[in-house]
C-alpha cells in the first residue's frame, strides 16, 4: 500500500476526491471519480508516479456509460480505481493512448463493443468483430452502428507501397498459436511493422457472463484459457467468494494450490515444446507432451476432465482427492526432475537454439510498464512481480518459493525463467503436500442461489502467462450485472508491434513465440 | 528364338545398349530408394520420438510409402489460376535432372557404374546447380508470397554451400590426381581420405546437408514461418516429384560422401555393394538423425556460417594440402 | 445428414472401375493428411493424439501438412466464428480431391457452450460451411475418441473396419 497516496494525488490534481476502500472485500484500495477534462491529468500523475494501467472497461448502467481504469504499481500493492461517467446518448471519452500504449487497444475494443469514441485516438479501426456486425453487441439495449461509424467497420486494409509488400502470419498457423493474424509489411525479409489482427476466436464470453447465474459460468472460464485452465477457475472462483464472503476451508486451499501448479507445470512445458517447433526442432515436442500426460493422468482422475477444468466451486471443490492422486503427484514430482537435465542437455545447451533466442525481443522496463506486460515477459525485463507473492490468495503466503527474474528482457531470459517456475511448482507441490491439512473440502452453508452485495470487485490470479484480473459487478441478483476479464496475453500482445520493428521474419516467429500467447483468452 | 536372344545379347553389349540398361537400372533405384527412404524417415523419427511410426499398414509399416504414393497419384490435378504455367509445370521435372546425371558417374561397384567419365565429379556438381534453378522457378512461378521467399532464401543458401562443398572434396581431387570417382575409389584401397582430410569430410557434409535443405538448414521449406515454402502450391504427384527428388539428392550427396572419403565399394569379405550401400546409407542416417534434433538456424546466421566459416576454412584445408604435397 | 448442412448428391458415374478404385480407396485410407488448422481447444487434444503415447502416425496420418494444397483432411478443431467462416471455406476449396472433413469437439459439430440467445459471432457447426464426414462429439473428446473418428473415417473410405468394434461395458 503506496501510502500518503491521498494527500499526492490531492495536491497535484484538483477537484478529485480519493476514497479508500476496503481492500479485502473490494480487491483495490483507492476509488476516485474522474471527469472528462481532469481525466488527462489524472493519469498524467499516474505515470509520473510509475503505475501502470492494469485494465480499462466500461460498463452499461442504461442510464449511463461508466468507463473504469484500474491502476497499480509494480512492486507494491496500490491499486486504484478511477471512474469516468459518460452520457450513453453521444459517448465521447479522451483517449491515453499518448500516455499508456496499452490504453490503444482496450479503447479500441471498447470502442467496438460499447460504442465509445475516443478523442485523440489515432487509430480507431475494429480490432475483434466482424465485418457483418452492425449493432454494439455489449450495450443492453440495441443500439445499431450509427452510418458516420460504419466506415471503421472494414477500415483495416493494409494497402501495398513502392518498395515493400504484406504478408500474413495466419490465422491457419503451421505453428500452434491459434487463430492469430498478424499483418506484416516486409521489406525483402525485415520487417517494416506488424499488425495483429484479433477476432477470430471471439466467443462472446463476456456476453455470455451477463446471461448466467455465476454457476451456469463456472465451464466457460477453462475454455478461455484452455492450458491453463485451472488458475481461471480459480480466479474465477475467488472473486466470486470475495464477492459473496464465503470463507474456504484450508484442505480446499492447499488442493486448490497443488491442482494450480500442475497445471502451470503442463502449460509451461507445452509451451516449451511449441517454442522449439516453431523454431524448427521438433522433437522436444513430443518429449515434453509425454510429461504432460503424466500430469493430465493425475489431474483426470481428481477432476474428470483432461484439459478444460471446472473443478473449484464456490467455498472449495466439489470432488476430494484420494491417495492415488496424492502418490501419483510425488511419483511425478520424483520423475520431473529428473527431466530437467534432459531439457538442459537437448535446449540450453545447444548453440542454435542460443543463437535464435539471445538478443531478440528485448524489452525494457519502461516498455513493460506502459504496456502492462505480465508474466514471465514482465520478469525478464527485470521487474519482480509475481502476485502469488504480492498479493497472495488462497494460502500461497504460507509457502516458500523464489520469483526469478531475467537481466536482459530477451527471448532466452523468457525460457529461463518458464523452467525456473517449473521447478518452482514443483517445490511448492512438494510443500503443499507435506502440509496438506484433513479437514472439508466444501464450506458449509453455501448457498444454491448466490445473494451477493451490490457492488464491484476485482480479483487477481497469477497464471502462467501473467496477471489475470477479474472485474464483477454485481446488482444483488444470481448472475453477474457485468463481468470484464484482464487477460495477460492480450497485453502481452501488445508489445509486439513495437519489438517487430526492424527484424527478420525468423526472429519475428521467435518473439511471437517467446510471449506466449493463448488466443482464446485475447479474443475471450 | 536362340537368334533373337544372341541379337539382344549383342545389342546389349554395345555401349548404348549398356547406358539403356543403367539408365532402367538407376530409375529403378530411384524409386526403391525414394520408397525406403519416406519410410526410414518416418520409422527413425518416431522412434527417436518414443513412439513407433506407421505399424497398421502392412507389416512393420513396409507398405506404407506404397500408400502415399498411390494416394498422391490418385489426387486431383490442380493447377491455381494465376501461376505462370511453363515455370510452374516444368519445376518439378527439372528437378529430376541434376539427379539423374548424378546416377550415371557413381560407382556401385568395381564393375556397376553405368559410365565411368573421367571428369566425374565435375559432371556431378555442374548438374546440381540445376537444382537451385528448379526451386526458383517453382518458387516464382506459383504466384504466391510464402513460396517466392522460400525460392529466394534457397538461391542464396545454395549458392553459399556450393562452394565449401566444391572446395572440400578438391584435396581428395589433389591427393588422388584424378577427377574420375572410380579412380578415386581405387586409391583408397589401404587408407580411407576421411582419415587423412578429416576437415575436408566434416566441411563436405554440413554443406551437403544444407543443398539438399535439410534441417537444420531447411530455412526454404520453414514450416513454421513460411506454410511450405517453394512447394506450398503444389499438389498431388508434382508435390510427391519434389519429395523424391529431395530423398534422391540426400542418396547421391552421401554417396559421393562415401566414394571420396569412405573408401567407396572398398571392404572386405562382402561384396563391394553391399558396402557401398552400407556405407551410403549410414550417412542418410545421419541426416535423417540430424532433422530430428536440432533447430533451425536463422537466415543471416546461415550465410555467415557459410562465408566467413566454411568457406575460409575450406581454403585453409585446401592450402595445407597442396603445400604438404609439394613437399 | 440433415435438414440443416450440404448435401451431397450421389453422382451416377458411367464408367466404374471396380479393383482400381477399391485400391485407389484403401491407399487413400491409410496414408490420411491432415491439414493444421486447430482453431481452440480441441487443437490441443489432436496434438496429444499425434504425440507419442496416442500416435496417429501409426495408421499413416502422422503427417501434417501446413499448405491445403498438400493435405486430404481437414480435423476442424474448435469454435468456428463468423470472422474465420471465409477463412475455412477458402482452406477447404484450396484443398485438391478427395478431401474429408472431421469436425471435432460439440463447437464443430452445432456451435458447442457458446450457443445462447443473443449470440452474434458464432457459426453454430461446421457444416453449416463445408461438408463434414465424421462428427467427433466431446469438449474436448479424449484423443481415443478421435482414433475412433480417424477409424469410422476409414471404413467410410473403405468400406471395412480396421479394429474390431468394442462392446462398451455399460
Amino acid at each position: 500500500m503506496v501510502s500518503g497516496f491521498i494527500e499526492a494525488i490531492k495536491s497535484c490534481v484538483q477537484g478529485v476526491e480519493p476514497v479508500e476502500v476496503s481492500y479485502p472485500e473490494k480487491g483495490y484500495h483507492y476509488a476516485l471519480e474522474a471527469g472528462a477534462e481532469s481525466l488527462p491529468v489524472v493519469v498524467g500523475f499516474f505515470d509520473e508516479k510509475r503505475f501502470y494501467l492494469e485494465c480499462l472497461l466500461c460498463t452499461d448502467y442504461s442510464d449511463v456509460l461508466e468507463l473504469v481504469y484500474l491502476f497499480n504499481t509494480h512492486l507494491a500493492p496500490c491499486r486504484v480505481k478511477v471512474t469516468l461517467k459518460i452520457d450513453p446518448q453521444h459517448p465521447v471519452a479522451p483517449s491515453i493512448s499518448a500516455l499508456y500504449g496499452s490504453a490503444s487497444w482496450y479503447e479500441r475494443e471498447i470502442h467496438e463493443f460499447y460504442g465509445v469514441l475516443f478523442t485523440g485516438h489515432p487509430n480507431m479501426a475494429y480490432l475483434f468483430l466482424h465485418n457483418g456486425i452492425d449493432h454494439y453487441p455489449m450495450r443492453r439495449a440495441k443500439v445499431p452502428v450509427p452510418p458516420e461509424d460504419q466506415a471503421r467497420l472494414d477500415s483495416f486494409k493494409p494497402g501495398e507501397a513502392a518498395d515493400s509488400f504484406f504478408i500474413n502470419l495466419g490465422p491457419q498457423h503451421p505453428s500452434t498459436h491459434g487463430v492469430l493474424r498478424v499483418v506484416l509489411k516486409m521489406d525483402g525479409e525485415y520487417i517494416e511493422q506488424a499488425e495483429p489482427v484479433l477476432g477470430y476466436l471471439h466467443r462472446m464470453h463476456e456476453k455470455m457472463a451477463e446471461n448466467r447465474t455465476y454457476q451456469q459460468f463456472l465451464p466457460n472460464t477453462g475454455r478461455m484459457d484452455y492450458l491453463g485452465a485451472m488458475s481461471f477457475n480459480l480466479g474465477y472462483v475467488l472473486a466470486v467468494e470475495r464477492l459473496c464472503s464465503i470463507p474456504v476451508p484450508d484442505r480446499a486451499r492447499y488442493v486448490r494450490i497443488i491442482a494450480t501448479e500442475l497445471n502451470r507445470i503442463c502449460s509451461h512445458l507445452l509451451w516449451l515444446g511449441a517454442y522449439l517447433a516453431d523454431l524448427g526442432a521438433l522433437t522436444p515436442f513430443l518429449f515434453v507432451f509425454d510429461d504432460r500426460e503424466q500430469i493430465l493422468d493425475v489431474l483426470e482422475g481428481i477432476a474428470g476432465s483432461r484439459l478444460t477444468y471446472c473443478y473449484f466451486r464456490f467455498g472449495g471443490l466439489y470432488n476430494d482427492v484420494d491417495d492415488q492422486f496424492i502418490e501419483g503427484t510425488r511419483a511425478f514430482v520424483k520423475r520431473m526432475w529428473s527431466r530437467f537435465s534432459l531439457y538442459e542437455k537437448l535446449v540450453t545447451g545447444n548453440v542454435i537454439f542460443v543463437n535464435r533466442t539471445k538478443g531478440i525481443g528485448t524489452i525494457t522496463k519502461e516498455q513493460a510498464r506502459k504496456f502492462g506486460a505480465a508474466g514471465p515477459v514482465l520478469r525478464s525485463a527485470g521487474i519482480a512481480c509475481d502476485l502469488r507473492k504480492i498479493e497472495p490468495y488462497s494460502s500461497y503466503n504460507e509457502l516458500e518459493f523464489a520469483v526469478p527474474i531475467g537481466e536482459h528482457g530477451d527471448a532466452l531470459d523468457t525460457y529461463r525463467i518458464r523452467i525456473a517456475e517449473m521447478e518452482n511448482s514443483l517445490r511448492i507441490i512438494e510443500q503443499a503436500l507435506a502440509k496438506l491439512p484433513g479437514g472439508p473440502i466444501m464450506a458449509e452453508k453455501v448457498p444454491k442461489k448466490l445473494k451477493p452485495p451490490r457492488g464491484d470487485v476485482y480479483q487477481v490470479v497469477e497464471t502462467p502467462r501473467g496477471e489475470l484480473g477479474i472485474y464483477i459487478v454485481s446488482d444483488e441478483s444470481d448472475g453477474p450485472y457485468r463481468m470484464k476479464w484482464r487477460v495477460p496475453s492480450f497485453s502481452n500482445l501488445m508489445i509486439f508491434p513495437e519489438l517487430a520493428k526492424g527484424v527478420l521474419l525468423a526472429d519475428a516467429v521467435a518473439i511471437l513465440g517467446s510471449l506466449d500467447l493463448v488466443i482464446p483468452e485475447i479474443d475471450r | 528364338m536362340a537368334e533373337m536372344v544372341n541379337e539382344l545379347l549383342n545389342m546389349a553389349s554395345s555401349e548404348a545398349g549398356k547406358m539403356i540398361i543403367g539408365l532402367v537400372g538407376v530409375l529403378a533405384f530411384v524409386v526403391v530408394n525414394a520408397l525406403l527412404l519416406t519410410w526410414a524417415e518416418r520409422k527413425i523419427a518416431g522412434h527417436m520420438q518414443r513412439r513407433i511410426g506407421p505399424k497398421e499398414v502392412g507389416p512393420f509399416g513396409l507398405i506404407q510409402p506404397i500408400a502415399d504414393a498411390l494416394k498422391l497419384l490418385g489426387k486431383e490435378i490442380l493447377t491455381p489460376v494465376k501461376v505462370d504455367r511453363p515455370l510452374y509445370y516444368l519445376a518439378p521435372t527439372l528437378i529430376f535432372v541434376p539427379v539423374l546425371v548424378s546416377f550415371i558417374v557413381i560407382p556401385f561397384d568395381a564393375a556397376l557404374q553405368v559410365t565411368d567419365i573421367n571428369v566425374g565429379i565435375l559432371v556431378v556438381l555442374a548438374f546440381s546447380s540445376i537444382t537451385i534453378l528448379s526451386i526458383l522457378m517453382a518458387g516464382w512461378g506459383s504466384e504466391n508470397k510464402y513460396s517466392l521467399i522460400g525460392a529466394i532464401r534457397s538461391v542464396a543458401q545454395n549458392i553459399a554451400y556450393e562452394i565449401p562443398m566444391l572446395l572440400a572434396l578438391l584435396p581428395v581431387v589433389m591427393l588422388a590426381n584424378s577427377l574420375s570417382l572410380k579412380e578415386i575409389v581405387e586409391k583408397q584401397q589401404c587408407l580411407w581420405y576421411a582419415v587423412i582430410q578429416p576437415l575436408a569430410f566434416i566441411i563436405y557434409f554440413i554443406a551437403a546437408v544444407a543443398e539438399t535443405n535439410r534441417t537444420p538448414f531447411d530455412l526454404p521449406e520453414a514450416e513454421s514461418e513460411l506454410v511450405a515454402g517453394y512447394h506450398t502450391e503444389y499438389s498431388g504427384m508434382r508435390f510427391a516429384l519434389f519429395f523424391l527428388a529431395e530423398y534422391t539428392n540426400m542418396f547421391i550427396v552421401s554417396a559421393i560422401a562415401a566414394t571420396f572419403f569412405l573408401g567407396g565399394y572398398q571392404g572386405p569379405v562382402l561384396p563391394g555393394i553391399v558396402w557401398f550401400l552400407a556405407k551410403s546409407y549410414f550417412l542418410v542416417f545421419v541426416i535423417i538423425w540430424l532433422r530430428w534434433t536440432y533447430p533451425r538456424v536463422r537466415f543471416d546466421q546461415l550465410l555467415n556460417f557459410a562465408w566467413k566459416g566454411l568457406i575460409p576454412l575450406a581454403f585453409l584445408n585446401l592450402i595445407i594440402t597442396g603445400g604438404l604435397l609439394k613437399i | 445428414m440433415g435438414e440443416r448442412g450440404f448435401h451431397l448428391e450421389k453422382e451416377i458415374i458411367p464408367v466404374k472401375f471396380a479393383l482400381v478404385e477399391k485400391v485407389l480407396d484403401l491407399a487413400r485410407a491409410n496414408s490420411l493428411w491432415p491439414v493444421t488448422f486447430g482453431l481452440a481447444c480441441c487443437a490441443i487434444e489432436m496434438m496429444a493424439t499425434a504425440m507419442s503415447r496416442f500416435d496417429l502416425d501409426r495408421f499413416g496420418a502422422g503427417v501434417f501438412r501446413a499448405s491445403p494444397r498438400q493435405g486430404d483432411l481437414m480435423i476442424v478443431t474448435g469454435t468456428v466464428t463468423k470472422k474465420m467462416a471465409p477463412v475455412l471455406t477458402t482452406l477447404y476449396e484450396q484443398m485438391p480431391s478427395p478431401k474429408w472433413v472431421i469436425a471435432m469437439g460439440n463447437c464443430a459439430i452445432s456451435g458447442g457452450p457458446f450457443v445462447f440467445e443473443g449470440q452474434y459471432n458464432l457459426v453454430e457447426g461446421v457444416d453449416l460451411l463445408v461438408p463434414v464426414d465424421v462428427y467427433v462429439p466431446g469438449c474436448p473428446p479424449r484423443p481415443e475418441a478421435l482414433l475412433e473418428g480417424f477409424l469410422k473415417l476409414e471404413e467410410k473410405i473403405t468400406g471395412t473396419r480396421r479394429f474390431p468394434r468394442v462392446e462398451s461395458a455399460w
